[in-house]
């Protein structure tokens, strides 16, 4: 694992957050609290799946969906803490 | 260890599989059988109780009957919504080609059992640059024939009425969508959004097994549940009051004939009606006397509610609403006569 490496996680779904986005978030908040804990500088951030910014960038997506440094990895589902650790795992 | 991970995964896969096949085959044992899946209770049944005890009844009668559809139901749609290629098909509807209306109103049904994905979705479509039309087909489609609220039409309503109101509410969410992005202020508006055509996303999804699939799949069923069964148990209640205590020749006067036909449409428009709940308050309509020309004009005239409308015209603006929601009204006393000189009024 490189420990310099940074992650960004977004989680992306409407403004306000539904209760399936606001879960993505918990468990994101959760999976990098413990890949933080390696050392590796994690940052989790809710963005608007409306935004020109969030369209322009990755398309139509289902929400909740879910993207680690510039790529979306999970839409339309809730995924596990766990699960969203291995992602970050696997990025770093 | 690897061989015991293996092994729990099959087991967990079998366990699942035998909770859709379960609900599946109870599903086509009801079906053969022509168990009727909805309440029998008529007015007469209802009214020589105490007020107390109408709901309790009302529910009863439902949940004996109507459990087996519900189960199928979620659990159809769950697995739908997991194992329907997505990003695929979001590719397609976002095109600027006439296909895009085609798979709007095919993945319409699937999608759009949870408000909280429509709306991105019919946003995200325009932003992207995918054109009004489309979008629009898809908004209006999605409410009128998703998944759970089909399923359920046909246990409670009958397999012809729920074919032509799918069938109706498909073709007239084309033409509307069609119509719409024709006219002036729908140009002007999709020419806003022209430039964002965008180039290849970054999307990568994650695979994962099929046992984790079909539990993510029967998770989203479970979710929908909870979301659902609540406002549909309120529901129930007040049309079990309805069905024991609003008099019948109302109904047999003002929804039958073509009357009946407009006005089951003015009158299912603005109401909101929770998931489900139209389906059931139109069977109670449908015992007091309701044709089934009107019907058919009171299920499509749900796609232009209220709350819905404002939430669209936040994106939109109140013209393209307001002449969708005409356009919506149009048709469905089109096809509620359609339906009714087919049939008989």
């Amino acid at each position: 694992m490189d420990l310099s490496k940074r992650l960004k996680v977004e989680v992306i779904g409407p403004e306000p957050p539904c209760s399936r986005c606001r879960s993505v978030k918990e468990n994101a908040e959760k999976a990098s609290a413990r890949i933080r804990a390696n050392g590796i500088d994690v940052t989790v951030e809710k963005v608007n799946i409306l935004s020109e910014d969030v369209i322009g960038r990755y398309g139509i997506l289902l929400s909740p969906a879910l993207a680690v440094n510039g790529v979306v990895r999970i839409m339309g589902r809730v995924p596990s803490d766990k699960e969203i650790e291995r992602i970050l795992a696997q990025t770093s | 260890m690897v061989h015991f991970m293996e092994i729990k995964r099959i087991v967990k896969t079998v366990i699942m599989l035998s909770f859709v096949v379960f609900f599946v085959v109870m599903m086509i044992r009801a079906i053969i059988g022509s168990y009727t899946l909805t309440p029998t209770s008529t007015a007469e049944n209802l009214r020589g109780l105490p007020l107390w005890k109408i709901p309790l009844v009302y529910m009863w009668d439902y949940a004996q009957h109507g459990w087996t559809c519900l189960g199928f139901a979620f659990t159809v749609a769950g697995l739908f919504s997991e194992f329907i290629p997505q990003s695929f098909m979001m590719r397609y509807m976002s095109s600027e080609k006439p296909i895009s209306y085609l798979v709007a109103t095919l993945i319409g049904p699937v999608f759009c059992v949870c408000s909280c994905t429509m709306v991105p979705i019919f946003a995200g479509v325009i932003y992207a640059g995918g054109g009004i039309g489309p979008a629009l087909t898809f908004l209006l489609v999605a409410p009128a024939n998703n998944l759970l609220a089909d399923i359920v039409t046909i246990q409670v309503l009958g397999w012809r009425i729920a074919l032509a109101d799918i069938i109706a509410a498909g073709i007239s969410a084309v033409v509307i969508g069609y119509a719409v992005s024709k006219t002036p202020w729908g140009k002007r508006f999709e020419a806003q959004f022209k430039k964002n055509q965008r180039s290849a996303a970054s999307v990568e999804l994650v695979k994962q097994p099929v046992d984790e699939r079909l539990w993510n799949a029967l998770k989203f069923g479970g979710y929908l549940a909870k979301k659902i069964v609540p406002a549909f148990i309120l529901g129930l209640v007040v049309v079990s009051y309805f069905q024991a205590f609003f008099p019948e020749n109302i109904v047999k006067t003002y929804l039958t004939g073509s009357l009946g036909v407009v006005f089951a449409a003015l009158l299912s428009g603005p109401l909101y009606t929770p998931t489900l709940i139209e389906v059931v308050l139109g069977k109670a309509l449908v015992d007091l006397g309701m044709s089934p020309g009107a019907t058919i004009a009171w299920l499509m005239g749900q796609p232009y509610d209220i709350p819905n409308a404002i939430s669209t015209s936040r994106i939109v603006g109140w013209k393209i609403v307001i002449t969708y929601g005409i356009l919506a009204f149009a048709f469905s006393v089109i096809s509620g006569l359609t339906y009714g000189i087919l049939v008989g009024m």
